[in-house]
């Protein structure tokens, strides 16, 4: 009897729960739902960096930082657009955590007390909303973060020569349009009206003589 | 005390009774859940907390409305009466506190007695701590009583997730489902001012100077 209890305890002790196995009462289901197809809303974009990470807010009444959550941290430029965005989520649940797009004007800096660590200012999207957050990153390694921040400083660069690009290619596919047949010459009028508004856009003296310039091409093209 | 008001959303949505002692991290864990922070400091809830708490499944969004309790019982309010209408539950415990465990059977005796056959999970919360007091192989109560168990921590997100995906499966007795990507609509274009800008670098500058919360130790899963 005195040698069966201790085994008893052993035995009731022993089986710890594994997370596959379904310990709960069977209970009768209160909502019927069907499977829907899944949007990431990352369809049209290409990633050109994937990285592990911890996000932090800055959190200004409180004078800290503050977790917003861990995961993966993603650049993701738009297949059509060239445009490039930060998005971040949260491991297991993939919740967003951060969303916005790097602009030309933004720069990423090292934080002090943590060479794994930057941060940056930057207008949030992630809860459907614009907000004006300040952002700091934690990776595992300092390797990681050289990449996050020059990946960072690669993009904000492009996007500076993307906003100037931008014009060029636009006036470039109203010269393509220009060759189409006659059938088509109600659209080349509505692309023409498009390209005055291209050409009010570009501010810039050197855009509108561009623009010009190639509008000089046409009638040798025609010819 | 009114009971707080809750505006209906067009996808399902269902009511989750938190209840465990005072200390176990019951408040922890639906804010670490809500705003991604870790709160270190303990304040008591008083009486009951709800926050809605939104998931995205391959069966779409789902909402769980988290009815907060106080575990203390000069704080509990009307005690029970949070329970009532109660979808399913969870029972939090502490693995670093004895007594925490013991008291479960006391927690979900009152549960059970104004909810019938709902599921619950149990949670051994702080598993983190390294000098823990009780032991995995020691928690046996959820076998006696059919409820789940799972080992988590506020702190580190280990298993943070699985009550939530446990009882969503349940509700909907749809063991395939999973959580997916929220969708992550286009940010809209934003123009900064060089005066914002300007701004905006001086506060990264005072920013950059405040230590981040954690620590250097925290491993990355």
């Amino acid at each position: 009897m005195s040698s069966a209890d201790p085994e008893h305890r052993e035995e009731e002790e022993a089986p710890a729960v594994g997370d596959d196995e379904d310990t709960g009462a069977h209970v009768a289901p209160i909502v019927k739902l069907e499977e829907v197809a899944v949007t990431t809303g990352e369809e049209d974009e290409d990633a050109i960096l994937d990285l592990k990470s911890k996000l932090y807010r800055f959190d200004k009444d409180g004078n800290q930082w503050k977790e917003r959550g861990a995961g993966t941290v993603k650049f993701l430029k738009h297949k059509a657009t060239g445009k490039v965005r930060l998005l971040m989520r949260q491991s297991k649940t993939l919740k967003i955590c951060a969303n916005h797009l790097i602009l030309p004007t933004m720069s990423v800096q090292e934080h002090a007390g943590n060479e794994k660590s930057c941060v940056w200012h930057a207008r949030d999207f992630a809860d459907g909303e614009l907000k004006d957050e300040l952002f700091c990153i934690r990776f595992p390694s300092i390797e990681n973060c050289k990449s996050f921040m020059e990946t960072f400083q690669e993009v904000a660069e492009s996007q500076k020569a993307e906003d100037e690009k931008e014009s060029a290619d636009a006036a470039g596919l109203i010269e393509k349009l220009s060759v189409e047949e006659k059938a088509d010459a109600e659209k080349k009028d509505e692309e023409k009206s498009e390209d005055k508004t291209v050409e009010k856009e570009s501010a810039s003296g050197k855009e509108s003589k561009a623009v010009e310039d190639k509008k000089a091409e046409e009638p040798a093209s025609s010819a | 005390m009114a009971l707080p008001q809750q505006h209906t959303v067009d996808y399902p949505s269902f009511k989750l009774v938190i209840v465990g002692d005072g200390g176990t991290g019951k408040t922890t864990f639906v804010k670490r859940h809500i705003t991604g922070e870790f709160e270190k400091k303990y304040e008591p809830t008083i009486g009951v907390e709800v926050h809605p708490l939104d998931f995205h499944t391959n069966c779409g969004r789902i909402r769980f409305y988290c009815w907060d309790t106080a575990g203390q019982e000069k704080f509990g309010g009307l005690r029970d009466g949070y329970y009532i209408h109660g979808h399913c539950a969870i029972i939090m415990f502490d693995v670093t506190a004895r007594m925490t465990y013991r008291n479960v059977a006391t927690w979900h005796r009152d549960l059970c007695r104004v909810c019938e056959n709902i599921p619950i999970v149990l949670c051994g919360n702080k598993v983190d701590v390294k000098n823990r007091q009780v032991k995995a192989k020691q928690v046996t109560f959820h076998r006696k009583k059919n409820l789940q168990y799972y080992e988590i921590s506020a702190k580190s997100n280990y298993n943070f997730e699985k009550p939530f995906l446990y009882l969503a499966k349940k509700l909907a007795g749809d063991q395939g489902l999973h959580f997916v990507e929220m969708p992550a609509l286009a940010p809209p274009d934003v123009v900064i001012d060089i005066a914002t800008q300007q701004l905006n670098e001086e506060e990264i500058c005072r920013a950059a100077a405040q230590p981040l919360p954690d620590d250097e130790d925290d491993l990355f899963e």
